[in-house]
């Protein structure tokens, strides 16, 4: 019997480790990864980093957006290696590219190191495929960087505008919760300008909101960092786990945005299809 | 007819100081200006330590360049008055019931300041709301307004520097 029990364990751990790709790795999509509050340089911040390796073998994604708190601590260069370039080695060998975003842990002179592609700006757009991204600074969202927004927004014609940045407009996290001030500025721009999703990060687990005001929300603070247990959901949580670290594989085609959420043991904790809204229904699991 | 008058008289001591507040940043704009003039440009780099060295050194000029900068140079005492009314107005009511919300989801840290020195390292920088933002007047792209705990502070980016501040500005 312990014999049966240890084998089920060792299957399920294999499993885990070696989990099921749940994206379709459609033609001509944009692939991509997310992490926020990664940069602590400790284990678990490796062992995701090794995990998002193993992913890319299946899914090889381009690229992935980073949600701030990308260097926690000291900004020297041992900080950059530890805590950035060692952990997600692999992947920068690969040729994955790293867009971040500022969040309050780090130094707004990060814009300058260059495997952050931020172009020396603190807010900043690139597109791929039919996505443009539009990553923001949270920490000061001042009038110009709204002016800014609206601008680069209403100039966009790609089917998929995807905010990220650091500070989430929506979170059951115990800890900090939503920034409604941020809110109150940033969401009728985003309504008005047809924004489809936004990543945030700050709050150290993984959420994914129920749809609000036509925008998919999710946050993932939790690539380096973990608050355990840190949520209280609300009945606007679609999906939530404070349990372990995790990650966000994304992929879009055409009208769809698939997501696969892992945790640092490789077990899927969340995925599904999601249709641009105010297209057709979706599904999730 | 008094309040009017009086209504009169408020929005030309507001004028004079934003004015005087926009006279002192143009100023330092110009001493910074010559400093920067020092350096050479910063590029995106692959180099953390040259960004590090870059930061220093820009300090380094700043704090030469106004070794004698007190508290208050900027925000003198009328300008302070100034911006707590400011705030103050800001942080009423429904707005301002969000806005303290903010403060608190931005990891508020209580610091002792320091002109002419840096924002401590490892140390989170807390996010300005929007609505204060919007309230304060317009300030180059190289300063900002940032808050530690109640206090209001005038931080050169680039040179991680504290150029000055107001204690308590932030209405509890």
């Amino acid at each position: 019997m312990k014999r049966l029990v240890r084998l089920v364990l060792a299957a399920s751990i294999f499993f885990a480790a070696n989990g099921e790709l749940k994206l379709p790795l459609k033609s001509k999509s944009v692939r991509f990864a997310v992490i926020g509050d990664s940069g602590t340089g400790a284990k678990p911040q490796y062992e995701v980093g090794a995990q998002m390796e193993k992913y890319h073998a299946s899914f090889p994604f381009e690229f992935a957006i980073m949600l701030g708190d990308n260097l926690y601590g000291g900004e020297r260069e041992s900080d950059f290696l530890k805590k950035f370039e060692a952990p997600y080695k692999g992947l920068l060998d690969a040729g994955v590219k790293f867009y971040a975003s500022l969040g309050n842990h780090d130094k707004p002179n990060e814009r300058f190191y260059k495997p952050f592609n931020m172009g020396g700006q603190r807010y900043y757009t690139f597109k791929n495929g039919d996505a443009q991204f539009f990553a923001l600074d949270s920490n000061y969202v001042d009038p110009e960087q709204l002016s800014w927004l609206v601008k680069q927004l209403a100039e966009s014609h790609a089917s998929w505008k995807i905010c990220f940045f650091h500070h989430p407009l929506y979170s059951d996290g115990k800890f900090h919760g939503p920034d409604t001030d941020l809110r109150a500025r940033l969401e009728p721009i985003f309504e008005a300008n047809g924004v489809s999703a936004v990543f945030s990060g700050h709050e150290h687990v993984y959420e994914r909101i129920k749809p609000q005001h036509g925008i998919y929300y999710f946050v993932l603070g939790s690539a380096g960092e973990l608050r355990l247990h840190g949520l209280k959901p609300s009945e606007d949580m679609a999906k939530g786990f404070d349990t372990d670290q995790a990650f966000i594989l994304v992929e879009i085609a055409e009208d769809i945005l698939y997501f696969q959420t892992i945790s640092r043991a490789g077990e899927t904790i969340d995925s599904g299809a999601l249709p641009k809204l105010g297209t057709t229904p979706g599904s999730t699991q | 007819m008094h309040r009017m008058l009086a209504k009169m008289i408020l929005v030309l001591a507001v004028g004079t100081s934003v004015q005087d507040f926009e006279k002192r940043i143009a100023e330092y704009g110009k001493l910074r200006q010559s400093a920067e003039a020092q350096l050479p440009h910063l590029k995106p780099t692959d180099s953390p330590e040259a960004i590090a060295q870059r930061e220093h050194a820009f300090a380094q000029a700043i704090r030469g360049a106004r070794e004698d900068a007190r508290q208050g140079d900027i925000f003198t005492p009328e300008i302070a008055a100034e911006f707590r009314r400011m705030l103050g107005d800001a942080m009423r009511g429904l707005r301002g019931a969000r806005v303290e919300k903010s403060l608190q989801h931005a990891e508020p840290n209580a610091l002792k300041l320091h002109i002419n020195e840096s924002y401590p390292a490892g140390v989170p920088l807390q996010s300005t709301p929007p609505t204060i933002l919007s309230s304060l007047p317009k300030l180059p792209k190289q300063l900002e307004y940032r808050i530690a705990g109640r206090d209001l502070v005038l931080l050169d980016v680039d040179a991680n520097l504290v150029i000055d501040y107001i204690v308590g500005a932030i209405p509890e």
